[in-house]
């Protein structure tokens, strides 16, 4: 079994530094590795990446992250990337990274995402060249994304991003947002790569529980939807999955 | 018509600059508060990260739209470590 402990939309900045310290101290008994689902900061300034490094630094697990559109604000995120992999957080962008957990290697590759909305009722590559750099972005990211995840060499893979593979997860923000919260193209990249959870942010308003076209499952871990430091997902192998169903039988 | 006029309805605009406000004023920064009107007044929902945040909130809010009805259901997000974990096989 591998314990992975999430959240996202943090949205650090001096004024609560601190405030996730108390949970953050039991994470190492119930989980083997935190990821971040971006938005870790406000405005996304090197001073408040240093707040984000301070509160999510030195854990005791790994801790995975993505940048969200907040660490952003400040067009530098760059510099936000640096300030935290000193920390000694892994940032993902397009990228992906393995790590060895009780034996099972546990592959993680993650984007930011992008808006751009979901199957029928998305913005589409065409008009003006703000159109298309738009939907050109949300483009470009789900494929780096999609490549990430297929080129991981692992056990069990996750995927990771800030905005919404699918709408399940959005429920409870206004439908005529949708195209500002995610995309299916980011849905589309899970769906080519056998992943077994998908982790995102960004939909405050959203709900926990989702699921891919392709059946994979999709979990919102905004801060405010999940309602604590972090919430813990427990991937269970199929040795364990079958005791599971084994006992429920003989119940 | 300017931000600062004083007690203008609580009108589709007002509904449309205080969402704005909330995300592009930098001392607020919050895209994830949903705005709303009933009636005559203005609600302003969801959750922040401190006390200080959902003064200022209100603090700029009043200070821009001065007179308007104003209901403010801003909770502080729960930072507690979590009791369950999720099994998913
Ligand atoms: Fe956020
Ligand atoms: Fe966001």
């Amino acid at each position: 079994m591998i314990r992975i402990a999430a959240v996202g939309d943090v949205h650090i900045d001096k004024d609560v530094v601190g405030r996730y310290r108390p949970a953050l101290d039991e994470l190492p008994d119930k989980a083997d590795v935190l990821l971040l689902a971006g938005d870790l900061t406000r405005h996304g300034t090197e001073e408040e990446a240093h707040c984000v490094a301070t509160e999510f630094g030195g854990l005791g697990v790994p801790v995975i992250a993505v940048l969200g559109n907040h660490d952003h604000q400040s067009d530098q995120p760059d510099a936000v990337t640096r300030v935290l992999t000193d920390a000694g957080i892994t940032v993902l962008e397009g990228t992906g990274t393995v790590l060895e957990i009780a034996g099972v290697r546990l592959g993680v590759a993650g984007a930011k995402g992008f808006g751009g909305g979901f199957a029928g009722r998305c913005a589409s590559n065409f008009g003006e060249p703000e159109m298309k750099a738009f939907v050109g972005t949300t483009e470009k990211i789900a494929d780096s994304l999609g490549e990430a995840l297929r080129a991981l060499d692992c056990d069990v893979k996750v995927a990771l991003t800030h905005y919404a593979p699918v709408p399940d997860t959005l429920v409870g923000e206004p439908l005529e947002i949708y195209p500002f919260l995610g995309c299916y193209q980011l849905g589309q990249a899970i769906d080519s790569a056998g992943v077994a959870l998908a982790l995102h942010g960004h939909a405050h308003h959203g709900t926990e529980r989702g699921t891919t076209p392709g059946g994979v499952r999709v979990r919102n871990v905004a801060h405010p939807v999940i309602k604590a430091a972090y919430s813990v997902y427990h991937l269970l192998d199929d040795s364990e999955t079958a005791g599971s169903t084994l006992a429920a039988a003989a119940r | 018509m300017t931000n600062t006029d004083t007690n203008r309805p609580v009108d589709e605009y007002v509904e449309a600059e205080v969402q704005r406000l909330l995300t592009e004023d930098g001392r607020i920064s919050e895209q994830g508060l949903t705005v709303s009107r009933r009636g005559h007044t203005l609600i302003l929902c969801g959750d922040v990260e401190s006390v200080q945040r959902r003064e200022e909130i209100v603090r700029l809010v009043r200070e821009q739209f001065p007179g308007i009805d104003l209901q403010v259901d801003i909770g502080l997000t729960r930072a507690g470590a979590p009791t369950e974990a999720e099994e998913l096989s």
